[in-house]
């Protein structure tokens, strides 16, 4: 039986004016997943996620949540949490005033809402009665984290959740996010942090310039990375060499190391190296996502 | 609706812009009462006649005269611009901080959201013009007693001077008190437009600053086509042009008839914006 599809992008698209924001986008999260949603500045994620929880329009295509398509309000919003850039408040109020008039303001009693297990993520002890004005960008963002953990939400719609926050409050923001996808929780993480993607996520979507680019598990991203990475004695020949191959994309440097993004054998790599007088201490097949990441963007869109 | 209403009206009380409002419309008529007690009954170049100071005398002779002093003189910009405040600031003030979006992100209708603040708005406007009443009528009735007023006036070696018994028309005080309900009420009523374009205006813009000026705007420009004689009877539809209806209550003594075609203005600009800012609300991209 096929898992439930909790989000579906189907053929989505958003223009303003001239710019295609997003651009036919088509992907799906099911039940329990931690999916991360991946793309440069200006690649369509935002917009995506915006038009995934009825604050814009798509252009065309439609987008649905727990197999219904989502208009502004829709009633299916009430098992979703989201946290969409920056959390934002009413800055006058103090954290517990904002918690509970966000709750109250669709008609549901505060009695009903998750408030101890939403403070005790915010984490914000007596600054909780303070105006949040005076709250820094983290506790900001504690305390939308918090928000929106107050009814227990099945989707967890995450924009770039962990902004502001030191890491040791990230590495408990990627706790709480198992722990809530262990229980039942879907999560879509739009990140730019692709090592907590890559430690966080089961399944990636990576886009770029409003299309999507690729779509899977991490583990599959990383397999077919074809990034290499080469510790040689001297770089810059060992560039000037590399360069020169038809199999290699790109080539970026770090310290003795260089980064190769290339199709074909490794062992082709390494053979032209030694061929040309450079020495090769190790050769390693890249496994960060960060890599994989990189080289699907400079591939560029698929024809 | 009541419990966003409820949450709306929390919000925008705890502000301290409201209280700061709320402060001047209740100083204000204070300090005008203060100071037209201080003046006394000297009458300087100027004032004498129908084109001088006419409320100001009449409020020498009754604490429930200064109340009309003070609509007179605050609803010709004070309350516009508070009333432009809270309507700008419904939409475009959460959108401003950000807080819109998650507003937004729960099952809440956009023309319920929308309904909520309006009201909360349209209940400001009320209340402010009733501080002003309110504040205008306790200062006045301290410094100038509960007395009828005769709407005539007499002037001797350059001051006002006791009118001698059976000459002018002398109203008594509990027509003074209807007079004062429903003068406070129509000026209440007659920021309605300015509430609903104020409201339009928030809903397209997501700078609060930019859609009180809007408003406020919008009547300046209405009170200065009030001024251009060629319009001829179009200007009977701006809405501006009946704002001082109801002062006949206090000078003359009798409900106008420009006081019923006011309100109807009002309706009906209300509406119209009020329709306007619900239909593009509801198709709004929510980008901030």
């Amino acid at each position: 039986m096929a898992a439930e599809a909790v989000v579906e992008i189907d053929r989505i698209s958003k223009t303003f004016g001239e710019v295609h924001a997003v651009d036919d986008v088509t992907f799906t999260v099911t039940r329990g997943e931690i999916c991360g949603l991946l793309g440069p500045n200006g690649a369509g994620k935002t917009t995506t996620l915006r038009m995934l929880v009825g604050l814009e329009r798509p252009s065309r295509g439609e987008a649905r949540l727990f197999g219904s398509r989502v208009l502004p309000s829709a009633p299916q919003l009430a098992r979703v949490g989201a946290l969409v850039e920056q959390a934002a408040f009413v800055p006058h109020a103090s954290g517990r005033e904002n918690l509970r008039w966000w709750w109250e303001s669709a008609g549901q009693r505060t009695a009903d809402a998750d408030l101890d297990f939403a403070l005790g993520i915010a984490d914000l002890g007596s600054a909780i009665d303070r105006q949040v004005r005076t709250y820094s960008q983290g506790m900001k963002q504690r305390l939308g984290f918090a928000r929106l953990l107050l009814g227990r939400p099945e989707l967890l719609v995450l924009d770039e959740p962990t902004n502001g926050l030191d890491p040791g409050e990230i590495r408990e923001i990627r706790e709480l996010l198992k722990r809530l996808a262990a229980g039942g929780a879907t999560v879509l993480l739009s990140s730019h942090h692709l090592d907590e993607v890559q430690q966080v996520c089961t399944t990636v979507v990576v886009m770029d310039r409003g299309r999507l680019v690729r779509s899977g598990t991490v583990e599959g991203l990383l397999t077919g990375s074809g990034v290499v990475r080469i510790e040689v004695d001297d770089v810059p020949r060992a560039t000037a060499v590399l360069r020169a191959l038809p199999a290699v994309r790109d080539i970026t440097s770090d310290g003795h190391d260089v980064l190769v993004h290339a199709s074909g054998p490794r062992s082709d790599l390494v053979a032209a190296l030694v061929g040309a007088g450079v020495r090769v201490e190790t050769v390693t097949a890249q496994q960060r996502l960060e890599d994989a990441f990189l080289g699907l963007i400079d591939q560029g869109l698929p024809a | 609706m009541i419990a966003l209403f409820r949450v709306e009206f929390a919000k925008a009380t705890k502000r301290t812009r409201t209280l700061a409002a709320l402060g001047l419309a209740v100083g204000i008529p204070i300090l005008v009462g203060i100071a037209d007690k201080a003046r006394g009954n000297h009458v300087g170049n100027g004032d004498r006649g129908p084109g001088g100071d006419g409320l100001f005398r009449l409020a020498r002779q009754t604490g429930l005269v200064l109340p009309g002093v003070a609509l007179t003189l605050m609803s010709a910009f004070f309350l516009v611009v508070i009333v432009a405040m809270f309507a700008g600031d419904t939409i475009a003030g959460e959108a401003a901080t950000g807080n819109l979006r998650y507003l937004l992100l729960r099952p809440v209708r956009r023309g319920r959201l929308l309904a909520a603040k309006s009201l909360v708005a349209f209940v400001y406007a009320w209340l402010m013009t009733i501080a002003v009443t309110v504040s205008a009528l306790v200062i006045g009735v301290a410094l100038f007693g509960w007395h009828p007023v005769n709407l005539l006036t007499l002037f001797a070696d350059g001051r006002v001077v006791r009118i001698p018994a059976g000459l002018g028309v002398v109203v008594n005080p509990g027509r003074l008190v209807l007079d004062l309900l429903l003068s406070t009420a129509y000026v209440a009523f007659s920021m309605s437009a300015l509430v609903a374009i104020g409201v339009f205006f928030s809903t397209i813009t997501d700078s609060a600053a930019g859609a009180i000026a809007g408003a406020v705007g919008v009547y300046i420009v209405s009170d200065i086509f009030g001024a251009v004689t060629p319009l001829g009877v179009l200007r009977y539809g701006l809405p501006t042009w009946y704002s001082d209806a109801w002062q006949s209550l206090f000078e003359q003594n009798h409900l106008s008839h420009d006081m019923l075609p006011g309100a109807i203005v009002q309706v009906v600009w209300t509406a119209v914006f009020l329709a306007l800012a619900g239909w593009w609300f509801a198709r709004k991209d929510i980008a901030s």
